[in-house]
């Protein structure tokens, strides 16, 4: 009897001790994926937002389906990308924005055009470089620097100009914007409300703006004294309607 | 020997008999002939196809969804029509948050629907040829509900119209049912309603009281649906196909007016069957105008009513009054003025003196505020309409006077009071010259005649917390006047949901009139001024002057409050244009100690609470998990 007993407790331990020893874990990803989304035009890269009114980066493992459900991840607002934690696969990559999509269709769903990029990714702690050449919608160009007003305003000037001569994304401009904000991390998701310029346009309004020099100032008053960051954004109604940006510029309190 | 044999023998022979007893139906699980063999069995499985019908209600909010009893993020204010303090932005719905399943919740439905639709004939003679095409009609409809549901949120979404049958151990690819266009499930839709049309009767057999449906509600929700089909078609620029170029988000252009012949057609068969509420109303008399207007969503046997959801204590509750009432009058639960209509909202109405930008009208020509010895004044000549959706500053709620009050001003009156902050401005209020209250339990202030005065009043407006009005106003629409404060709780509240009135029907006719164009704009004419001399608005002058903003408008107004101007804005695609970076208004009344009168300061939302609409919300992301279970699922764009 006891030995019986002494029989099953040594197989429940070697059983329970067996099935701890095999760890099926897969590998933590190891390589990385980086690069930048520039202008085709101009060869900068293109500024947008953080979060998901941003540029995005868009992979598909294409080695076992040629439908499969994408992997995104989100771009850094200054157009560039990096992900240290990529699976060794084949990956077909394309990047989603305030640009001319990489991949075109006309209305009935048909693909006209893949700009995707086809990467093969191998082994561990690998580095791949993959750069994108897009149209964006917009360019917001800063003209000179912004100027503190003796009010304690600041007015800034810009120049807007389209990046595409795609006609499928000449449609009006809709919203120019200055954002104030006290990071550089300024765009139409984070920007302080009181002091932000906001302007919306209709019908053709806004796109006659297109090439001049246009001066905004900011609203509500003298700025408190503190950091704060400058950024122009603008956008068509095309797409998800996300703004393309000017570069973020902090000037000194006087 | 021998007894071992007859043991052996009574074993087998009880095992034998045994086994033959255990073919028979569980007898812990309803089958079918319990359920589809009579009425109470149909009555049964009606019962649970209405409470799942998802419809936007009392227990409704995007932040958690349906049938949800706790509304502190109201639907009013996502969509501009009110500010509250648990709402400071724009949003879309919380899809799985707060357990809101909507995806698998609403094929829950679908499938119930198709189970019944295939399982009744069978039982066909149990009942008359009538009954049987009634409930067949009853399923259709509450199907074609619930893909509006969908097709509203999500574009096409799959069509499932017979139950999937899943044998174990064979593959599950039949199972994953891919998404259809989004024309297909428009058109899913309006089949579903024109085969319920075809098949109610004129009134429902089993309830009459608009609680259950007849062919005139599914006409009413026709309309309403191939409305937002053709705005779709007509205003949406999001699209999506999947590999098989079946176009999952939007509808080609050219549909358009298709959908708006439906929608028309559908709301112009009830024309003679339902009226606007008119029991109280009197041309000349404002007063009854507005007391008619109150009482269309409490008369139980108003013409206007179409589909209503009916609650009872304590069975089936919500919270509307417990949420919702001024702050003077707030329930033992401790909540209150959840929704506080924007000045945004209040400027679309007539009747109140107006600059010629449309804002409203505070100031005088020397740029000074002018002054009231009431705060209703301002509100004299409001329309009645007004008045019945609104608790205007000052006005009498459950026999209280509503005191909305931002503070006292202590400044010189002699000469005339200017702005206290520049125009546009969106600082605090400087804090010279100005007496408020952070909370509930004020201070009262010595007036220079030696009275005393509290600093804010009764209902707000509070700096320190927000159960008070935040905008100087607070919603009137729905509340019951004759809920004793003691009752105002939680969970205790009955009043009946009207989901589907005949004004909305009316509205959707002219909009969808509009929207066709040619000789169809006099009916548009027509009917908004039906609207609006049943509201004691001004008519309007003539066709020629309205466009389809008039219509819009017209229906914000009607509808503000029952969770309609949130679809509104969606299937117009606005909503991106209304809340772009926008901050809305406020109106604070104040007092001025030295002039012994009230003035009105106009302002954007003290909170500086910012709403911008992205406009991907359009179409709403599929649930990743129905994606990991179905994986033919093609998400959205941009999620």
């Amino acid at each position: 009897m006891k030995k019986t007993l002494y029989y099953l407790a040594f197989c429940l331990v070697a059983i329970a001790g067996s099935s701890c020893s095999k760890i099926d874990n897969y590998p933590a990803p190891s390589n990385t994926l980086k690069g930048s989304v520039m202008d085709a035009g101009t060869g900068n890269t293109v500024q947008t937002e953080t979060g998901g009114r941003g540029t995005r980066v868009k992979l598909m493992e294409t080695s076992y389906s040629s439908d499969p459900t994408p992997y995104y991840f989100q771009a850094m607002q200054d157009g560039t990308f990096n992900d240290t934690k990529i699976f060794a696969a084949t990956y077909k990559v394309s990047v989603e924005g305030p640009f001319v999509p990489l991949v075109l269709t006309d209305n009935a769903g048909s693909v006209l055009s893949d700009n995707s990029q086809n990467v093969v990714i191998k082994g561990t702690n690998t580095v791949t470089n993959l750069d994108f050449k897009v149209e964006p919608f917009l360019r917001v160009d800063w003209v000179g620097q912004p100027v503190f007003n003796a009010d304690s305003t600041v007015t800034v000037q810009v120049k807007i100009t389209r990046g595409t001569a795609n006609s499928s994304y000449q449609q009006d401009i809709t919203d120019i914007n200055l954002y104030v904000s006290n990071t550089k991390y300024d765009g139409s998701n984070n920007y302080d409300p009181r002091y932000s310029k906001l302007t919306s346009y209709s019908g053709a309004t806004g796109t006659v703006l297109l090439g001049q020099t246009i001066s905004i100032t900011t609203a509500g008053g003298a700025l408190p004294q503190q950091d704060v960051y400058f950024r122009v954004g603008a956008r068509i109604n095309a797409g998800l309607d996300e703004y393309n940006y000017s570069t973020p510029v902090s000037i000194k309190y006087p | 020997m021998k007894r071992y044999i007859y043991i052996l023998l009574t074993i087998l022979a009880v095992c034998a008999s045994a086994c033959r007893k255990l073919n028979i139906p569980p007898q812990n699980i309803i089958q079918d002939p319990d359920v589809f063999s009579t009425p109470a069995g149909i009555q049964a499985y009606m019962a649970r196809l209405y409470s799942e019908l998802p419809i936007e209600d009392f227990r409704y909010s995007p932040q958690r969804g349906l049938n949800f009893f706790w509304i502190i993020s109201p639907t009013p204010a996502t969509t501009g029509e009110a500010l509250s303090r648990d709402q400071t932005s724009s949003m879309q719905e919380n899809l799985g948050g707060w357990n809101w399943d909507i995806w698998s919740g609403s094929y829950t439905v679908i499938h119930d629907c198709d189970y019944l639709i295939q399982t009744l004939p069978s039982y066909a003679k149990n009942f008359t040829t009538a009954q049987v095409n009634a409930w067949l009609g009853e399923a259709y409809f509450v199907r074609g509900m619930t893909y509006f549901a969908l097709v509203k949120r999500f574009g096409g979404v799959p069509i499932v119209n017979k139950t999937l049958d899943y044998k174990v151990g064979t593959s599950t690819d039949a199972l994953k049912v891919p998404r259809s266009s989004e024309k297909a499930v428009w058109d899913q839709v309006a089949s579903d309603f024109d085969f319920a049309i075809a098949n109610l009767p004129a009134a429902n057999a089993d309830y009459s009281d608009g609680s259950r449906a007849n062919k005139y509600v599914a006409a009413a929700f026709e309309s309403r649906a191939m409305l937002y089909a053709g705005s779709v078609a007509k205003y949406n620029n999001i699209t999506l196909f999947d590999g098989s170029q079946n176009q999952l988000c939007g509808i080609p252009a050219s549909a358009a007016s298709a959908y708006f012949q439906k929608s028309y057609d559908a709301a112009k068969m009830l024309e003679g069957v339902y009226n606007l509420y008119l029991k109280a109303w009197s041309a000349t008399d404002k007063a009854a105008q507005y007391q008619n207007f109150v009482n269309l969503f409490s008369d139980a046997s108003s013409p206007e009513s179409i589909f209503v959801r009916e609650y009872k204590y304590p069975n089936s509750v919500h919270g509307y009054d417990a949420y919702n009432v001024p702050r003077q009058l707030i329930g033992p639960n401790g909540y209150s003025a959840e929704v506080n209509p924007t000045l945004d909202f209040v400027e679309m109405f007539g009747g109140v003196p107006k600059n010629t930008d449309g804002t409203i009208q505070t100031l005088d020509a020397s740029g000074h505020y002018i002054l009231y010895n009431n705060t209703m004044d301002l509100f004299a000549n409001a329309e009645p309409r007004l008045r019945a959706t609104v608790i205007l500053p000052g006005d009498a709620f459950k026999g209280q006077n509503i005191e909305m009050r931002r503070g006292i001003y202590t400044g010189a009156a002699a000469g005339g009071i200017s702005r206290l902050l520049p125009a546009g401005s969106r600082s605090q209020y400087p804090a010279t010259n100005l007496v408020q209250s952070s909370n509930a339990s004020q201070t009262p202030f010595t007036l220079p005649d030696g009275t005393k005065m509290n600093p804010a009043g009764l209902s707000g407006t509070f700096t320190g917390d927000q159960t008070c009005s935040l905008s100087g106003f607070s919603v009137r629409k729905w509340l019951n006047p004759n809920l004793p404060t003691s009752q105002v709780l939680e969970n205790n509240e009955d009043q009946t949901w009207i989901e589907m009135r005949y004004a909305e029907v009316l509205l959707n006719r002219a909009e969808a009139a509009y929207e066709l164009g040619g000789a169809n704009i006099t009916d548009a004419f027509n009917i908004i001024n039906q609207i609006r001399s049943r509201a004691g608005a001004t008519l309007l002058a003539g066709a020629g002057s309205m466009a389809i903003d008039t219509i819009r408008m017209e229906r914000r107004k009607e509808l503000a409050f029952e969770n309609k101007t949130y679809w509104d804005l969606r299937r117009w695609r606005t909503f991106d244009k209304e809340q772009n970076g926008t901050i809305y208004k406020i109106l604070m009344p104040f007092y001025s100690s030295q002039a012994g009168k009230y003035f009105f300061d106009s302002r954007t939302d003290e909170r500086n609470d910012v709403y911008t609409y992205d406009p991907k919300w359009y179409y709403e992301q599929i649930p990743q998990g129905a994606i990991s279970k179905s994986t033919n699922l093609v998400q959205n764009p941009g999620y």
